[in-house]
């Protein structure tokens, strides 16, 4: 029943990105245009929704052997929950999948930010090529074309 | 690296699965999902370590509700103390490989449970409504104590019944406002339900169609001992999920009561396991290009030769 020429069967495997929202940001527009983008570019998206917590969304970044994690805010707390999320994977063993954030993130945040160990930051008018570029480059698979 | 180094390290990893490791099963996971061999070893050996869980398979059309139901019987499952396992699988796209796996969004209230381990995996171009390696998905998970085990297909059609060839108890979720009576007549999934349940039972038609199913059934259970029951429920609020529950155990019952039916049934799972893994098998032989070469498949393209010939001598050589 399994059919030879799916693009999944010939590729290498597969990047497994795991995209969510923690705390009370609601608004899931841009993650969703994101999540259907890199569908679109071959990659499986782990899509976790609003409302998550920092404990269950790294349980999930391991349940799913996720090789990147993505978070978009649009309210002002995101160092907060970011942090909080990086200590809870590092506490976790999870430390090293590479974190993205996007949505309203202020340039004048991004050194803080990645002195916690978040490698991508994305903001309004990102192009998909380089977040593409990112997440090959963040999985260590940057050999590999877009598909 | 050496056999003897590599058979160490597949010694461990089993172990670790055995302990209940997460992290472990759900990268071994991943290694199936790629079509990595060099997991076989580890797969022969955690197959014979399976415990007895539930093994239930949920099937319906997209919208169902199947991901809400698992919530609701995971809540259900764990204020008994029992250990689930979910395998959600969602299509792959046909165009770019890519997916969006969504089902986790409706269970994320038990994310952070360890008694809870949910697994999303994309189709990956199998098209019976389950993923390419849900097969190994279960060995792992089976060797793993918990106390059940839930398989959600994608949203089917009529005719995806794969689940049959996984799950021991396979509950088909349906809504009202699909179609009239002649649809629950048809073959296909209808046909492959142990329970039945009806969802969004607050929607009108959903009185109409508990009856027609059961009517359905009714003339069909005559080649069964078991008369697959019709339930009621709301999933999003919980409604009827305890009666639910409760054939979920009495298939089961009925399962261990043994019976020549679900032991042929059993021994046909068994059947298409294998076939399954001579097909991953051939594929591999087939397109890494160790079995065939490409001065034989231009020949075949030119007519010269037959693919019918070559096919017979793949399988002679399994």
């Amino acid at each position: 029943m399994s059919d030879l020429s799916s693009p999944a069967d010939r590729a290498s495997p597969t990047i497994r990105c795991l995209l969510g929202m923690l705390g009370t940001d609601v608004h899931n527009k841009g993650i969703r245009t994101l999540a259907q983008m890199l569908r679109d570019h071959g990659i499986e998206i782990i899509y976790l929704g609003e409302h998550n917590t920092c404990e269950g969304m790294t349980q999930a970044i391991i349940a799913e052997d996720a090789d990147l994690v993505g978070l978009s805010y649009s309210s002002s707390n995101y160092l907060d929950y970011t942090r909080q999320l990086i200590d809870t994977m590092r506490e976790q063993g999870v430390g090293d999948v590479p974190v993205m954030l996007g949505g309203l993130i202020h340039p004048e945040d991004s050194d803080a930010l990645r002195q916690m160990g978040v490698s991508g930051i994305f903001g309004p008018g990102s192009k998909i090529e380089d977040i593409l570029d990112f997440i090959h480059r963040a999985v260590g698979r940057a050999d590999e074309p877009a598909r | 690296m050496s056999q003897l180094a590599d058979k160490a390290k597949g010694d461990k990893l089993v172990g670790e699965v055995l302990a209940g490791s997460i992290r472990t099963a759900s990268r071994l996971i991943s290694r199936a999902e790629a079509c990595d061999s060099s997991i076989t070893p580890i797969l022969k050996q955690l197959f014979c370590k399976a415990g007895d869980p539930v093994l239930l398979g949920i099937t319906g059309p997209p919208g169902a509700g199947k991901s809400t139901l698992v919530n609701q019987l995971i809540q259900h499952y764990r204020k008994h103390d029992k250990c689930v396992a979910v395998l959600a699988v969602d299509p792959s796209s046909p165009f770019s490989g890519g997916a969006i796996l969504g089902d986790r969004v409706r269970m994320n209230q038990h994310a952070a449970d360890p008694g809870v381990f949910i697994r999303s995996m994309a189709s990956r171009g199998q098209l019976g409504g389950l993923a390419k390696a849900t097969g190994d998905a279960l060995s792992i998970l089976q060797a793993m104590n918990f106390d059940v085990i839930i398989l959600e297909t994608v949203g089917v059609g009529q005719s995806e019944v794969e689940i049959v060839r996984h799950a021991s108890s396979v509950l088909v979720l349906q809504m009202p406002g699909a179609g009239d009576g002649v649809q629950s007549v048809k073959a296909g999934i209808l046909e492959i339900g142990d329970i039945y349940a009806v969802n969004k039972s607050d929607l009108p038609g959903a009185d109409k169609l508990v009856t027609s199913l059961r009517e359905m059934l009714q003339l069909s259970s005559k080649m069964h001992p078991w008369l697959p029951p019709v339930v009621a429920i709301q999933a999003n609020t919980g409604a009827g999920i305890d009666r639910l529950v409760q054939h979920i155990g009495e298939h089961r019952d009925s399962i261990r009561s043994g019976g020549e039916v679900h032991a042929s049934r059993a021994r046909e799972r068994v059947r298409y396991r294998v076939v399954e893994i001579c097909r991953q098998l051939l594929n591999e032989s087939v397109f890494s290009g160790a079995g065939v070469t490409d001065t034989q498949l231009s020949a075949i393209a030119n007519h010269q030769q037959d693919p019918y010939t070559l096919a017979e001598k793949l399988v002679g050589v399994l």
